[in-house]
This record gives structure tokens, sequence and C-alpha cells, in this order.
């Protein structure tokens, strides 16, 4: 499972705080401990108003790399915000995102070339994320397409096919099941990602809905989250979501992670 | 013997047929189809955003009572005038323009609806011109907007801005991830955080 790590988003209230403060120390902790609990990119997200946005996430970017190498997973709805930090990022990391809305494709992918750059794709268009399996096809088809002209092969793709609220749609997680599986068939070595907690959106109990649903999705093929690496019951579903599945042999990264105190009760090691 | 006020829980419960089969029988005892409306249908949803509010009752829960009261409103909704319908007032809402979220903006329509209000939706990637043509048009009170996104927000001001040019005089109800109460009052507009924070605000302006 590769992990995205989301901790680091202007939207957190908590995390706002700390941007409109310039709190270096605050930003600088959550990365550090993303990092130690595994996650393989971390994300940062400023969500300031349109005009800070630049200068806001350079900021972030900066404090970020000062204390960790893990590459960084830059974030803005906004394509020309992240062509305008790209350069401050020291190594090769992760553009969050693409789609088939506006001209996103054509500002990032160029970014792209030559490089191991990989980056997210949205499963949506001008028209908003389709409610059906055939339409976010296309659209993955369409993006590794334009990837490909710039030498990106698929398997620096994470497809988001923007699984939907269970609370809405009482298929939502059979939906998104399907979607993985559908996409894994048509390109192999892409990689499916997703935001897994909108399933539980308007439920009770969130994390309950959420690490199952990782279980069902895991099971379908998905193989990277934007998740808070420092959740331990998610985490946890994963270890042994991979152990029940068969890829962790002789379930050996299931009873390191307990040796190492990832899983099983605080203390009980 | 039936009453107008046993529909509520009817509602509550989400049960349609349950809706449909008793409102059909109100009707057929010549009860007041506004009364139908306004004690049974509207005062059962009323129950419902409370428990919402309250952390009591969940959005499929809530889906399933719309949905019945709806079942309900599509009954008696012919046997009244159009001036006659009871109505807290009528609101324009759209997810502005280059925004195409619309899951929170649903849920807010489909309880201001369920309060009573008269709701016109512009949907996603909602346009200036749709707005302005949308409160001519309906002579709406309010104009709510939604984006979730901070390259998208700052359209609203556009929209707050052509209204004033055109001079409606309407109130702005505005929402969305991105959105604080500090950057709604700045635009001249007051910030709902949720969907019942949004018919309270609404039943607050209408007042």
């Amino acid at each position: 499972m590769i992990i995205i790590g989301e901790k680091i988003n202007g939207s957190i209230p908590a995390v706002k705080t700390a941007i409109e403060n310039r709190d270096a120390a605050f930003i600088a902790d959550r990365a550090v401990k993303q990092t130690a609990a595994g996650a393989h990119f971390i994300d940062v997200c400023a969500s300031t108003a349109p005009e800070y946005e630049v200068e806001t996430l350079k900021w972030l970017i900066d404090v970020v790399q000062d204390v960790t190498d893990t590459p960084l997973c830059i974030d803005s709805p906004n394509p020309r915000v992240i062509e305008a930090v790209f350069k401050y990022a020291n190594k090769p990391g992760m553009l969050n995102s693409i789609s088939e809305e506006g001209d996103k494709c054509d500002v990032l992918l160029p970014l792209m070339a030559g490089n191991t750059w990989e980056v997210v794709g949205l499963t949506c268009d001008d028209r908003g994320i389709p409610n059906n399996l055939e339409t976010k096809l296309d659209i993955t088809k369409i993006m590794v397409e334009k990837a490909d002209k710039y030498g990106i092969t698929p398997d620096r793709i994470h497809i988001d096919p923007c699984v939907m609220a269970l609370s809405t749609e009482n298929n939502s997680m059979l939906n998104f099941a399907e979607e993985i599986r559908s996409i894994k068939a048509l390109f192999p070595t892409i990689h499916v990602t997703g935001a897994i907690s909108n399933i539980s959106f308007g439920l009770p109990v969130r994390g309950l809905i959420n690490k199952t649903a990782m279980a069902f999705a895991i099971q379908a093929g998905m193989d990277s989250a934007v998740m808070d690496p420092l959740n331990r019951e998610m985490r946890e579903t994963i270890f042994a979501t991979y152990a029940l599945l068969g890829q962790d042999k002789h379930c050996r990264k299931y009873s390191k992670a307990f040796r190492a105190g990832q899983i099983g009760s605080v203390g009980n090691k | 013997m039936l009453k107008i006020a046993d529909l509520g829980q009817f509602v509550i419960d989400g049960d349609e047929q349950g809706i449909i089969d008793h409102v059909n029988l109100l009707i057929e005892a010549k009860t007041d189809p506004i009364a139908i409306i306004n004690e049974g249908l509207l005062s059962g949803m009323n129950v419902v955003g409370e428990k919402f509010k309250n952390g009591d009752m969940f959005v499929p829960e809530v889906l399933m009572a719309a949905r019945a009261m709806n079942a309900g409103m599509a009954i008696v909704k012919p046997l009244i005038a159009d001036q006659d319908m009871p109505s807290l007032g009528t609101i324009v809402i759209g997810t502005v323009k280059g925004d195409l979220h619309d899951i929170g903006k649903n849920l807010v329509v489909m309880m201001l609806e369920s309060a009573g209000f008269k709701v016109v939706d512009l949907g996603i990637d909602a346009k200036v011109e749709q707005f302005v043509a949308a409160v001519k048009e309906h002579k709406a009170d309010i104009v709510g907007m939604s984006a979730m996104l901070t390259t998208t927000m700052t359209y609203m001001q556009e929209v707050i801005k052509a209204c004033q040019d055109e001079g409606l005089s309407v109130k702005y109800l505005v929402g969305g991830a991105p959105l604080s109460p500090a950057y709604s009052e700045k635009l001249g507009a007051i910030y709902a955080a949720d969907a019942s924070g949004a018919v309270d605000t609404a039943k607050a302006l209408t007042a």
C-alpha cells in the first residue's frame, strides 16, 4: 500500500491556524510523524485564498523538506499553482492532481517529462464526477494517452475513481470495487488510489466504515491511498487484509508489525 | 380516527408507502391539504431536522424521510392553488462556476425544501447570469452559493456584485469546505457550516 499522508492540508482547522501563524514547528511535527508512520508521500495543500496560495505552498514545501526526505505530494485544485511551486521540490514526488477538467493535463503533464514524478489522476471532467463506470474508464484512457505523449508510463499514474458517499449512494462501495477492478484490468501496472474516508460522509462511527471499506478496496486491487498514516486502526486493517488475501507470505509483515508495536493494543509489546 | 399529526411519524420513519396511504385517507376525509402539509409533513420533517442537527439521525435516514415527505407533497400539491402553497420564502441556489461538487449542496437543497422553502436549484457550475436571471424570475429572497475549492469560492463575490448592480434586494447564504465565517462576512454573506445550519440561517434571514 502506497500511503499518501493527508495531514498537512489547510482545510484542517488546526493546520489552517498553523499556516496563518507561520507555525513551522507544528507543520514540521506532522511531517516527521507521518514519515515515521510509514508515509511514502507527504501531501501539502494550502487551501488558502488564491492570492496567497503559491507563497503558502512554497512555505509548506520548505518546512517539510527541512525535516524529512519523504517525497512531497503537491496538492492544489489550480494546476498553475502546482506549476509555480514545482521547482521548489528538491526531489521527484507526486502531483495532485490531473483530471479532464479544464487544461490540467496540458499544464501538469509536461512537467513530468524525463523524470520520475508521479501524478494523481481523478476520473472527472468538466461535467463533474461521472455516475457510471464507462465514463470513468474513458477518462482514465484519455489521461493515460495524454501522459504517454510525454513518456509517462501508467506505473507513474495513480487513478482516483472518486468514491461516493455511502449515505447518498447505496452501492458506492460495490461501484468503487468494480471501478478499481476495471481500471486494473485495462492497465495492469497503473495504481488505483482514493480518499477512502469520503465513503463514510454523513454516517456515525466513520472510522468503522472507513477501515472496512479499505479491506474491500484492497481486495479489489487498490494499492495506493490518501489517508492519515497515524490512524492505527486503518494501519491494522491494511496489514490484516494483505495477510488474509495471501499477499503477505507466511504473514511475516503482519507478525513483524505486531512485534514492532504497530498493530495490536498499545503497550502489548 | 387518523389525525394529521400522525403523519409526522411516517415522515420520521421514512415510510413512503405509509405516507401515501394515509395522505390519501386524509384527503378522502376532506382534510384541508394545507393543514396536511403544515401540521403533518413539515412538522415531521422539522423533527427530522432537529434530530439530524443533534446527531440522532444520519444522512441516509434524512434522505428517506425527505423522500417520504415528497411523496406526500406530490399528492396534495395539485389540490392547492399556486398562490396558496405555504412557503417560508424562495431560495435560488447553486454550486458556483468552475466547481462541480454537489453532494453537500444537494443535501442543503433537500433540507431547505423539507423545511418549507421554495428552492430553485441551478445545479453545478452556475454562472452569474443564471443567478441573476433566476432571482428576477422567481423573486427570490435568498441566493445560496456553494464552493468546495479555494479557486472557485472567489466567484461568489462576482455573483453578489452582479445582483447588487442589478439592484436586487436579496440576502446571501454561502457554504462549502474552504469557506469560513470571516471570509463570508467579507463577501457580505452569511456562512452556514452544514445543511441544518443552512436551514436555521435561511429561516432567520426570511423571518
